[in-house]
């Protein structure tokens, strides 16, 4: 299984930097997602995320690290969450830790709406500068 | 702006109470945007929070536009359509204000007039559960999530003023307004 590896570059801050990595089984996203067609963008992570929880089956990390992302976003992470939410009720193991900025207060409800519609339990941690 | 298209500094000196810091029409570029996001981050560097919620209601506003506005361009082959619109940003004493207008078809303009006034009659905690039941609701593989509109009115603590201007039979534009007050506390 392949890993994804993608650079953020200053030039589009609206795509988020990618690191999937199948062998350790880390999952990082990172920076500010707002590109257009975000679901074109995430497809690939959202079918990585699939094919590992089908096919590796060993405990699968998920770090968010986004300081923004847009609300067409926020169904991709959403369908992210919904693959990781079947793949711990089947019995996989599956941990996701978000990091939110301290200077983003209304991030915080943004997790926790996502961890009420997922169902799992996030380690939410704050993101050091 | 430096040869990167970054702005460094703004000095701004205006007798006017109102003051306008964005004021465009044309298509709504995905890069054009971030450059008028990095100059309203800039604006508001001084404070964290209008920053980050002024940035929040900007791009669900804009990127409206640029998805759902009738007049559009293609680019790379006609698979790409980037919509067509105004968008306004102005500040005074106690608010920023946020405007964009796009063309949209009739029969929508009534399912969008419906939307924001079920969204400003909604109670906060109703809103939230509405926003969690749209966006599961949604297609993946749509553009958005269908959700910007609740989004901005949960962040700006406002209600959205709009109006439907009709163009002619078919078409009516949608003009928004989303108003930010300064003193917003979380």
């Amino acid at each position: 299984m392949n890993n994804i590896n993608f650079e953020r570059n200053p030039s589009a801050p609206y795509y988020p930097g990618i690191k999937f990595n199948a062998e350790t089984g880390v999952c990082e996203i990172e920076g500010e997602s707002y590109m257009e067609e975000a679901y074109k963008f995430y497809l690939p992570l959202i079918n990585w995320v699939k094919e590992f929880t089908e096919n590796e089956k060993r405990k699968l990390y998920f770090n968010v690290k986004l300081m923004y992302f847009n609300t067409s976003t926020s169904k991709c992470l959403l369908d992210i969450f919904e693959l990781l939410k079947k793949y711990a009720a089947e019995g996989g193991q599956v941990e996701v830790t978000w990091y939110y900025d301290p200077d983003d207060p209304d991030m915080i409800d943004e997790i926790k709406d996502f961890e009420r519609e997922s169902e799992l339990n996030f380690n939410i941690r704050q993101l050091q500068s | 702006m430096d040869e990167k298209g970054i702005i460094n500094s703004v000095s701004t000196h205006l007798i006017d109470k109102e003051q306008s810091l964005i004021a465009y029409e044309g298509p709504f570029f995905i890069d054009l945007l971030t450059i008028f996001g990095n100059y309203l981050k800039i604006m508001t560097e001084n404070n964290t929070l209008i920053q980050k919620k002024l940035f929040k209601i900007y791009v669900e506003l804009s990127q409206n536009v640029a998805y759902y506005a009738e007049e559009f361009i293609n680019l790379e082959n006609e698979s790409k359509r980037i919509g067509i619109g105004e968008l306004r940003v102005t500040k005074d004493s106690a608010q920023y204000q946020l405007m964009t207008k796009n063309l949209v078809k009739v029969r929508d303009a009534n399912v969008l007039s419906q939307r924001c006034d079920i969204i400003n009659n909604s109670a906060l905690n109703d809103l939230k559960g509405l926003k969690r039941e749209l966006r599961k609701s949604s297609e993946s593989n749509k553009l958005g999530a269908r959700i910007g509109l609740v989004q901005a009115r949960l962040i700006s603590n406002n209600p959205l003023e709009f109006q439907l201007i009709e163009k002619n039979r078919y078409y009516s534009y949608f003009k928004l307004m989303v108003k930010f007050d300064k003193n917003e506390q979380h």
